[in-house]
């Protein structure tokens, strides 16, 4: 059967496949929407982190009653790599997965290019976190200066590929400088090494290739209200080094601790597990209503095409008397609702676009992007095609001889 | 004639319970789905103290310099007042009642020996919050302004905490030791906890989080207990302290009873300011002195999560798939009964009947629809209160809800029977008998 017949007899019956286009299009523009804000919180639980996460611990919220100087932080982590089973052991401030104390940074390279980035600081942490390499070097121990000294000369600072990429472009970021972009004028940062993939710990911002926006810089830690530190332990035996650690910690400090306040320790596992426990909801949340929208317009199409081949029952056995096959049913069939569907999803697209840009007006919504668009539009085909395909196979087994019967 | 529609909408229904199935299924997802939307955006956006509401105000002041610049994320300094400003409002007294007040974590040294120490949340404010509240006691009550003024150590507790310190007798006298002072019992509230926390600071979990206990807020200042919450200073020079002029900390509540009041108190905080930028304290307009009443408030904090708000719009465009499911469906099951409806039309049914006899198999379906539905919702509120957010254990359906629920399935599957029903009731019964 030609396209225009085709066409014709939807022409005929305009009502049903009308219903189940505009159903489509609803559906599709919705699909598009929920798949990319599931993409959205699934980004930064899929990006890599970029530290060897075997044996690493982390311990944060480490309060007293007052101040901790410096000399106590050297002290707790002296204390710390004393622990049996502990490598190494370092005062950071800001670390990966750990979302209680942040350090931001505004970073603008030479083509005026900027970008907002989260901080790493501790005294090697660099080799402590284990991160990957790709060109220059980790800072060695004569670049370390007390954090908030004054430097005069630009600091050295060690940056992601992605951040390299995106300050520098594809020229080499060795060597060149960064400034901040309140402070043009001033020593700025040296780029001094460039590692592979290093996962910001503002997560909500850990989107859009904005994940690797991380910097190392040289600074020790001093004076802190609250102290957070990044241990390396036996991979083999880390529950262990992690019950030993947290012993030691409760008998370093026992009342100096401000009461009420536990230190956080735990493996990076458990903080990656912890900081990620709302947006893993909100992916299952998406995920759902993706299936059941998918699962009510499965529902739809299959009534209505079920409905649409027992109408034309005898149209059919009069199409298999004059000589039609079974497989040129079945596919007059299948292209039809492909016909419908398509139609729906074009529609759906522009719909979903739509009403992205009109939500967008009244919510912090992300634009969609219009990548998107086609993965929702495909989908729905699939799913047409799928649910198209038990009420065509009855259609195809209409016998002949019904067109001689009246219905 | 009810009763014979209803049996035949019944028999028609179980002649193909397949289908039937599916547009049950259909409706209730779709009714599931968005009043498990509906009924937490309800419960967000709920008056906190009804009754009360339409009479309360917070005054904001602008004292910002004109240069001062906001980073992306951070919370607008302008929604709290200085200490200064709060004390100049507070003394000027313009309203019916006001308040100043501020949230402060203490420690707790129980007598008890049995209980451990505990960090405990509460409140420092001015003596008119409790009558401006219109806070509830179950003994005592709260403090004076001369308590106030002369700053005594008095307290006033929560119903929970003071169950838990002095179990069933009367905690009003006696003495609890909060940091390192120790403080009177005045009052013990009865259960209290206005949803959200209207008064609290905004960067707290408001929807979780009640005060248990309060005190005056003089008596923290001169013990330097610390302050929870947002501190927000501007401008160059030394460390701020609490009782710097460039930094904002403070929460200002005012009565104000008439409209007449309201124009007033507006019109005073613009002169306030007005002289303020005269004495060079203030460098912006003095117009941008707001006051904003409580669910203006609200609103303007934007208290409701986008993310609730961005899925009750996915729910809502959930239903209308469901619906137009619905409404093909429907339309494929009548118009395939066009042989039944001619021989009824030809025996003499008008078309308003067939029109109502569909209609209440729509409404059938509707109501099958609706009670699956308001399991599909129980669940789904199920999930939410599983959720770590700040929220999540408040979503739980009243019974306005829950007759809300089934109302609407019950409208949506008659809205969406409305077409196919009278598509069914324009069948030419000739026609039809013709070719059956």
């Amino acid at each position: 059967m030609s396209l225009r017949v085709m066409l014709s007899t939807l022409r005929r019956q305009r009502l049903l496949p009308a219903l189940v286009l505009l159903q489509v299009a609803v559906a599709c523009a919705i699909l598009c929407n929920v798949l990319f804000l599931l993409w959205h919180q699934l980004q930064p639980m899929v990006a890599p982190s970029g530290v060897d996460e075997r044996g690493l611990i982390l311990i944060d919220q480490l309060s007293g009653d007052r101040v901790w100087t410096a000399p106590e932080v050297r002290a707790t982590e002296a204390m710390l790599r004393a622990v049996p089973g502990v490598r190494a052991a370092t005062a950071a401030d800001g670390l990966p997965m750990v979302t209680a104390e942040i350090y931001v940074l505004g970073l603008q390279g030479p083509s005026g290019a900027k970008a907002g980035v989260n901080a790493y600081v501790g005294e090697g942490l660099g080799q402590l976190l284990g991160v990957k390499l790709v060109a220059g070097r980790l800072f060695s121990p004569a670049d370390y200066r007390d954090e908030g000294a004054k430097w005069g000369v630009p600091e050295p600072i060690v940056i992601t590929r992605a951040l390299a990429r995106r300050l520098f472009g594809a020229a080499s970021a060795l060597g060149q400088l960064l400034h901040r972009p309140d402070a043009l004028q001033g020593p700025g940062y040296q780029v001094v090494g460039v590692v592979d993939h290093l996962l910001r710990n503002q997560l909500g911002w850990a989107v859009d290739g904005k994940a690797d926006n991380t910097v190392l810089l040289p600074e020790r830690v001093g004076a802190t209200p609250s102290m957070s530190f990044a241990v390396r332990v036996d991979p083999d035996h880390q529950a262990l080094a992690m019950r030993e650690i947290g012993k030691a910690i409760a008998a370093h400090f026992a009342d100096a601790m401000q009461a009420g306040m536990t230190p956080q320790v735990g493996s990076f596992a458990d903080r990656r597990d912890a900081a990620f426990r709302s947006r893993r909801a909100a992916a299952w949340l998406f995920f759902a209503v993706a299936t059941t929208v998918l699962a009510v317009t499965v529902i739809g199409i299959m009534g209505l095409t079920g409905f649409w081949v027992q109408r034309r029952t005898r149209q059919i056995g009069i199409r298999r008397a004059l000589g039609a096959r079974r497989s040129q049913v079945l596919r007059e069939f299948m292209l039809e609702n492909a016909l419908i569907v398509g139609a729906g999803a074009l529609l759906g697209m522009a719909l979903g676009y739509a009403g992205n840009l009109w939500l967008m007006r009244f919510y912090e919504l992300q634009r969609l992007p219009w990548e998107w668009l086609p993965v929702g539009a495909v989908a729905m085909l699939l799913v047409g095609q799928l649910s198209a395909i038990v009420p065509a196979r009855e259609a195809a087994r209409v016998p002949p001889v019904v067109a001689t019967r009246s219905v | 004639m009810l009763m014979y529609y209803l049996g035949l909408a019944r028999r028609s229904l179980r002649r193909s319970p397949v289908l039937t199935g599916l547009m049950v299924l259909a409706i209730s997802l779709g009714i599931g789905a968005s009043m498990t939307m509906i009924t937490v955006l309800h419960v967000m956006t709920d008056d906190p103290l009804p009754g009360r509401s339409a009479q309360l105000y917070t005054p904001h002041l602008d004292p910002l310099p004109l240069d001062y610049k906001r980073h992306e994320g951070s919370p607008d300094p302008a929604d709290d007042l200085t200490w200064p400003d709060a004390m100049a409002l507070l003394k000027a007294h313009r309203a019916v009642r006001q308040a100043a007040m501020s949230g402060g974590s203490l420690l707790l040294r129980p007598a008890r020996a049995d209980l451990h120490p505990i960090y405990v949340s509460g409140r420092y404010a001015t003596a008119e919050f409790f009558p401006m509240f219109g806070v509830p006691f179950e003994r005592g009550g709260g403090w004076s302004a001369a308590d106030d003024a002369t700053g005594s150590p008095v307290l006033v507790l929560a119903d929970a905490l003071a169950r838990k310190l002095f179990g069933t007798s009367d905690a009003v006298g006696q003495t609890v030791r909060l940091g390192e002072h120790d403080f009177r019992v005045i009052g013990v509230t009865a259960d209290w906890a206005p949803k959200p926390l209207f008064y609290a600071d905004q960067t707290g979990t408001q929807y979780s989080d009640a005060d248990l206990f309060f005190l005056p807020l003089s008596v923290a200042m001169d013990q330097k207990f610390p302050v929870s919450g947002n501190q927000s200073a501007w401008g160059k020079g030394r460390s701020p302290s609490l009782t710097s002029a460039n930094m904002s900390w403070l929460q200002f509540w005012a009565q104000l009873d008439t409209p007449a009041q309201v124009a007033a108190y507006r019109q005073y905080l613009v002169d306030y300011s007005a002289q303020q930028k005269a004495l060079g304290r203030f460098q912006r307009p003095p117009r941008n002195a707001k006051l904003y009443g409580l669910m203006g408030w609200l609103a303007h904090e934007n208290l409701v999560p986008g993310d609730v708000d961005l899925q009750l719009w996915l729910a809502l465009g959930f239903l209308f798939v469901c619906m137009l499911n619905i409404v093909a469906l429907l339309l494929a099951k009548f118009l395939r009964r066009g042989g039944e409806i001619s021989v009824r039309r030809a025996l003499g049914a008008r078309r308003r009947d067939i029109f109502v006899q569909f209609g209440i198999e729509s409404a059938l379906i509707g109501v099958a629809g609706g009670v699956l539905g308001l399991g599909i919702a129980q669940l789904g509120l199920w999930s939410i209160r599983q959720r770590p957010d700040d929220y999540a254990r408040l979503a739980q359906m009243d019974l306005s809800m829950l007759l809300g629920t089934v109302v609407l399935a019950v409208l949506a599957s008659v809205l969406a029977g409305l077409l196919p029903a009278w598509r069914a009731c324009r069948v030419q019964p000739a026609l039809q008998l013709k070719g059956g």
